[in-house]
């Protein structure tokens, strides 16, 4: 699978949740894309992922 | 502080005509000085991954009145529609609002944007139930279409983004201005507060302001000055200019001037 252009180890049962905590980010104030499904990342459901999955984590900084 | 006519946008009102982005800027404190000092309604903020290796972050949506400010998210870094609608959908995710200063910009040379990739990200983001505010090189025949496929402003450039050479664009964007449907807000380029009183007597109704904030030496001070040249340039467009003549036209009347007798006049 893919998180935000890299290559990432999947395992079998890995969930969105799992994959945040995982990477270390808080939900809040982030935005998720799994495949064409957009989430605010607090209300980013539990889901389970596949491995040919493409993950984008993204969030707001300044800019023009 | 805004005693100018207000402006509206997708049926929101706003006493201020002055959009900030928050770009640049030093740190965060600064920026909100600057947003503060400008008296801006309007805020723009880039979409950008989050750092895997290095997570804890500052949030600039937490440093943000979001009360206060309307958020415009952009999609500065995309460089084709496909790459903007992506964008555009994690940025409604990121900050829900789905206002969009729309940036489809494949040169990294000059940043200017892909008028057709434009038009078809704006079609697709207007349907998908975005405020789309397109950021596009003042082509009023472009413009036409982005107001038919439903944005709710055209944003001409002044000049290349980030460049400080002012309103080089005047003849181009007063075709934009004439028989626009939509507001007409004039981004990218500005780079002192005259430009801004510029492009606001040509008529625009509203500007976009980053780099000329944000690296000036003073930033607070600079974002006070743009909001005073946005404020003469709407109510010198108000007030209704002048006609230019080709010669002078004296301001005192021509009779009565006192004068020396002609001495090829006088009797000898």
């Amino acid at each position: 699978m893919q998180v935000n252009g890299q290559p990432h180890p999947f395992t079998p049962g890995l969930t969105l949740h799992a994959l945040l905590r995982e990477l270390d980010i808080a939900p809040e104030r982030v935005a998720i894309a799994v495949g064409d499904d957009f989430y605010p990342g607090g209300q980013a459901p539990d889901r389970e992922l596949a491995e040919g999955d493409v993950v984008e984590i993204v969030r707001a900084i300044g800019g023009g | 502080m805004n005693p100018t006519d207000p402006l509206t946008i997708a049926g929101k009102t706003f006493s201020s005509r002055l959009m900030l982005g928050t770009g640049k800027y030093h740190d965060f404190t600064v920026m909100k000085a600057a947003l503060e000092a400008s008296g801006t309604q309007i805020v723009t903020v880039a979409i950008r991954r989050v750092e895997l290796k290095a997570p804890g972050h500052d949030g600039l949506l937490d440093a943000l009145d979001l009360d206060r400010y309307q958020l415009l998210p952009n999609t500065a870094g995309c460089r084709t529609a496909e790459e903007a609608v992506r964008v555009a959908k994690l940025a409604r995710a990121a900050t829900g609002v789905d206002w969009l200063k729309l940036e489809v910009i494949p040169d990294p040379k000059y940043l200017l944007p892909d008028p057709i990739g434009t038009l078809q990200a704006a079609e697709i983001l207007v349907g998908e139930g975005f405020t789309v505010l397109p950021y596009v090189q003042p082509d009023a025949v472009l413009a036409r279409a982005l107001e038919r496929v439903g944005c709710a402003t055209v944003m001409p450039l002044a000049s290349p983004i980030g460049s400080g050479r002012g309103l080089r664009t005047s003849e181009l964007i007063r075709t934009v201005l004439d028989g626009a449907a939509v507001p007409i807000v004039v981004d990218a380029g500005l780079g002192v507060p005259s430009d801004a009183a510029q492009a606001l007597e040509l008529g625009a109704d509203a500007v976009l302001v980053n780099t000329a904030i944000a690296e000036a030496r003073d930033p607070v001070a600079m974002a006070r000055a743009f909001a005073l040249g946005v404020e003469a340039g709407r109510l010198g467009y108000l007030a209704g200019r002048m006609a230019e003549r080709e010669s002078a036209s004296p301001s005192s009347p021509v009779a009565g001037v006192v004068r020396l007798p002609d001495p090829e006049a006088v009797d000898g």
